[in-house]
């Protein structure tokens, strides 16, 4: 690597070193030490297989999941800076982002549709997963996960649903907590449960926010750490158990 | 007598400044023994530039998706007006065409939680190791998935169209205890319809993944086939109308 006398000292500098434990990734060893001192990279394994990077194997819906998880996350907080979970503020709130926020009604799109597209890839996924035979052993406790993190996302998109307070979320969250109370024995306790009452209502709002800001995106943070994690202890992709057919 | 020595000599030549030998022949289990040539490759960069690709992407989509489709808001919520029709999100509305057919325990708790059961138990109930990384496992896990998907597709849709002509409901009203018009016989319908492709493979011999790659399709075209007649099918009172016909208004893609 012909590299320029500034860019030498500076990598070789006591503070870029205490950054990066390793030097430029063109050798097998520092595209090894690449993957493993650094935190975001270390879910990944340091070599792969060639069959696991086909893209007609996974289709990529694993990452397009967690993507789309990042891109609501990101633009979640930037609604959050707005929108008031409070039945008098949250509808007028919702007019203000759309209205008067720079790029609200833009970041509220984009919030939007990253939900919708995020529950349909993940539906993808968990067919891509089954069709493939990769809930096999050794990967079954990850399929179960991957079944817990459908019903959390589930969970954040419906709970998200009722939060602009309009007719639409009002009576969707009303018929969807309905089925809820049609539950034997528990089913009036559950409903009361999410409603905090007997309707929809101030208590609903904050309950379904609390749920949709903290306590869903905090198990799937968790939960998809998890995932990602097994996928690498169980040895990849399945597609590594294929036989060799190329 | 001199060839062998011409081949120690090349094996190991002398004086040569490299130093390796062969430590051991092996034949058995070693790890590396059987697997063939290593087909990987350094996840750096590679992996990273698929991810890179596909983020970019991603979010370029949903970009200009968000450019074009606006978000909808409603009229602000108001507990005294209900809004006709009122639909669950479109992941929900599956369920919501099923309340429609029967009880709604049946349809909205014990439906859903045999369907979790099924899919938490599924690798457990599935757990030989074969044909794992295949997609549809063998040819004939293909035929069987398309076959499937095909009978799920014309039975549920059957049973969606004849309920709704004649509604069981309705009809067995006063002939029969409600609970055979909202229990006994949608319960028996679909249990039968799931239950024959799995006993026309079990009479074939088929193994138990195919079993299983019938009854996922059987889950995934039904839920298909109920969204998609909840979603689109159904408009003002959650009746039934066809696309073509909806009344003014009900545009099923307004609230999307």
């Amino acid at each position: 690597m012909a590299q320029s006398k500034p860019i030498e000292r500076l990598t070789q500098s006591r503070v870029w070193r205490s950054f990066f434990r390793h030097g430029w990734p063109d050798n097998p060893l520092d595209r090894s030490l690449t993957m493993t001192s650094n935190i975001f990279f270390h879910l990944h394994p340091v070599k792969v297989s060639r069959k696991s990077l086909r893209w007609n194997y996974s289709f990529g819906l694993g990452i397009m999941a967690a993507i789309l998880y990042g891109v609501l996350v990101f633009t979640g907080i930037l609604l959050m800076f707005y929108y008031v979970p409070s039945v008098e503020r949250a509808y007028p709130t919702m007019k203000e982002i759309q209205l008067s926020v720079p790029l609200g009604q833009f970041t509220r799109n984009m919030h939007r549709w990253a939900a919708h597209a995020m529950v349909l890839v993940v539906i993808l996924h968990m067919a891509r997963v089954f069709y493939t035979g990769a809930y096999k052993p050794p990967r079954e406790f990850n399929w179960v996960i991957g079944v817990i993190l459908l019903l959390l996302t589930l969970g954040a998109s419906f709970t998200g649903y009722l939060l602009p307070w309009d007719q639409l979320s009002y009576w969707a969250i009303t018929v969807g907590t309905n089925i809820a109370g049609y539950a034997p024995v528990a089913g009036p306790v559950m409903r009361e449960l999410l409603l905090g009452g007997t309707e929809v209502s101030q208590n609903t709002l904050i309950r379904f926010y609390t749920l949709h800001i903290a306590l869903l995106p905090a198990s799937l943070v968790l939960l998809i750490s998890v995932h990602f994690w097994r996928v690498r202890k169980d040895g990849g992709l399945a597609a590594n158990e294929a036989p060799d057919a190329e | 007598m001199t060839n062998e020595l011409s081949a120690n000599e090349e094996i190991f030549p002398k004086g040569t400044n490299k130093s390796y030998a062969i430590v051991e022949l092996v034949r058995g289990d070693g790890p590396m023994v059987g697997k063939g040539p290593e087909k990987t490759v350094f996840s750096f960069p590679v992996v990273l530039l698929w991810e890179v690709l596909l983020l970019l992407g991603v979010t370029l989509a949903l970009f200009l998706f968000s450019l074009i489709k606006q978000a909808p808001l409603d009229a602000i919520a108001n507990p005294q007006v209900t809004t006709d029709p009122a639909k669950a999100p479109w992941y929900f509305v599956g369920l919501q065409e099923l309340l429609e057919h029967m009880h709604p325990t049946l349809a909205g708790i014990i439906i859903p939680g045999i369907l979790v059961l099924f899919l938490v138990s599924l690798p457990y109930l599935d757990h030989s190791r074969t044909h794992a990384g295949v997609w549809f496992s063998t040819r004939r896990g293909k035929r069987i998935t398309v076959w499937t998907a095909l009978y799920t597709a014309i039975a549920m849709i059957a049973f969606i169209a004849l309920d709704n002509a004649f509604s069981m409901r309705e009809s067995l009203r006063g002939v029969a205890p409600p609970w055979v018009a909202q229990w006994l016989l949608p319960a028996l319908i679909l249990a039968v319809i799931v239950l024959i492709p799995v006993v026309v493979l079990r009479r074939k011999g088929a193994s138990t993944r195919e079993v299983m790659i019938a009854l996922f399709t059987v889950m995934l075209a039904s839920a298909v086939v109920l969204t998609i007649s909840g979603f689109l099918f159904r408009g003002p009172g959650f009746e039934m109308f066809p696309p073509w016909n909806m009344p003014d208004g009900y545009n099923p893609w307004n609230d999307f």
